[in-house]
């Protein structure tokens, strides 16, 4: 994928292009989207684990390859391995994933389809499983994914050809 | 005249449980809608658009003080529709706003090199980048009002449009 649109930063080509290089042509936006997109990692709101199955999810759901291609340090610091990557469309029978997991992807799956349908056993599971913060978390957190893997994917925003670790929190670091 | 409401919802939401998320989304939220490029116009047109798609009676009802200030009057947000595209009530650039945020929302990786082109004759780059970043914001958090539990249904009202450092 390359993006489309004119003017990348210089010193990016159009094909490696990432979301830094494409949002970054408005640092005014850039710049607090980093902030708000930093904090769920920076401040631990919910364990990074949990964020980064969630993110995955919405990328495999969405078909962005590129975006499938990210790790962010601080989940594979807390556990994340990629036997989860690769048994993530498998979730709700694979042993690789606790009742939180599960209950955050069934939430986030339908998050993404059909956010009315989110009642009953969904959401039952959620509470189960995470305080009311927490639940405030993820759900934010869904929505900054959901969306901004829209971004990527509408206007063909590129990335590392190979699957790369980065860390969310460091802000002076462009985000593939 | 609509009544201008004088609370703000968001910060008084269940979001207010993640008190430093909130902080940074109203910093990222603010600046987009107060100091971007993008007329707020057109920035409501798309807003309205997801909030019609997405089905989230909260930011149906709602309209921006800075939009309505813009011209965008009742008589043309409902022409936000099914056949806006006859509209004679939207601009051009309103029009190829919706048609993006209706492939944003549906299939955002089904774009054609027609639309593609479209939207340059319209917009310049830092322009796409804004409507797109908007469009993001507006669709996640459509859902998350969704999501935790969709509020009742209200009259249609202004409110100050957001703005960062929020005016007194």
């Amino acid at each position: 994928m390359s993006t489309w649109l004119p003017g990348v930063t210089e010193g990016s080509s159009a094909d490696t292009a990432g979301l830094g290089a494409v949002l970054g042509l408005r640092p005014d936006l850039y710049e607090p989207f980093r902030e708000f997109y930093a904090v769920f990692w920076r401040d631990r709101l919910v364990d990074p684990v949990v964020l980064e199955l969630c993110r995955l999810r919405v990328a495999q759901l969405l078909g962005c390859a590129t975006e499938l291609r990210v790790r962010y340090e601080p989940a594979v610091a807390a556990g994340f391995t990629e036997a989860m990557a690769v048994e993530l469309s498998r979730w709700p029978t694979s042993d690789r994933f606790n009742p939180a997991h599960r209950a955050a992807l069934a939430f986030a799956e339908q998050f993404v389809i059909d956010p009315k349908g989110i009642r009953g056993q969904v959401r039952d599971e959620l509470r189960a499983h995470f305080v009311l913060p927490e639940v405030v978390a993820i759900t934010e957190a869904l929505a900054l994914f959901d969306g901004f893997i829209r971004f990527r994917m509408i206007l063909g925003v590129g990335g590392a050809p190979d699957t790369t670790t980065v860390d969310p929190t460091a802000l002076d670091s462009p985000l593939p | 005249m609509n009544p201008v409401a004088d609370d703000d919802a968001i910060s008084g939401s269940v979001l207010a449980e993640q008190p430093e998320a909130l902080l940074r989304f109203l910093e990222l939220y603010g600046t987009l809608w107060s100091h971007g490029r993008l007329p707020q116009s057109v920035k409501e047109v798309a807003r309205l658009r997801n909030a019609r798609v997405t089905d989230c009676a909260y930011c149906r009802s709602v309209r921006f003080e800075g939009a309505v200030d813009d011209g965008l009057t009742e008589d043309r947000v409902v022409r936000i529709d099914d056949d806006y595209a006859s509209a004679d009530e939207l601009t051009t650039r309103e029009k190829v706003a919706i048609r993006f945020t209706d492939h944003f929302l549906g299939d955002p990786g089904a774009m054609t090199d027609a639309d593609r082109a479209q939207l340059l004759e319209h917009f310049d780059t830092g322009e796409l980048v804004e409507l797109a970043a908007g469009v993001a914001l507006f669709m996640g958090f459509s859902k998350i009002a969704v999501a935790l539990g969709p509020p009742p249904e209200m009259p249609v009202t202004v409110v100050p449009t957001p703005d960062w450092p929020p005016q007194p």
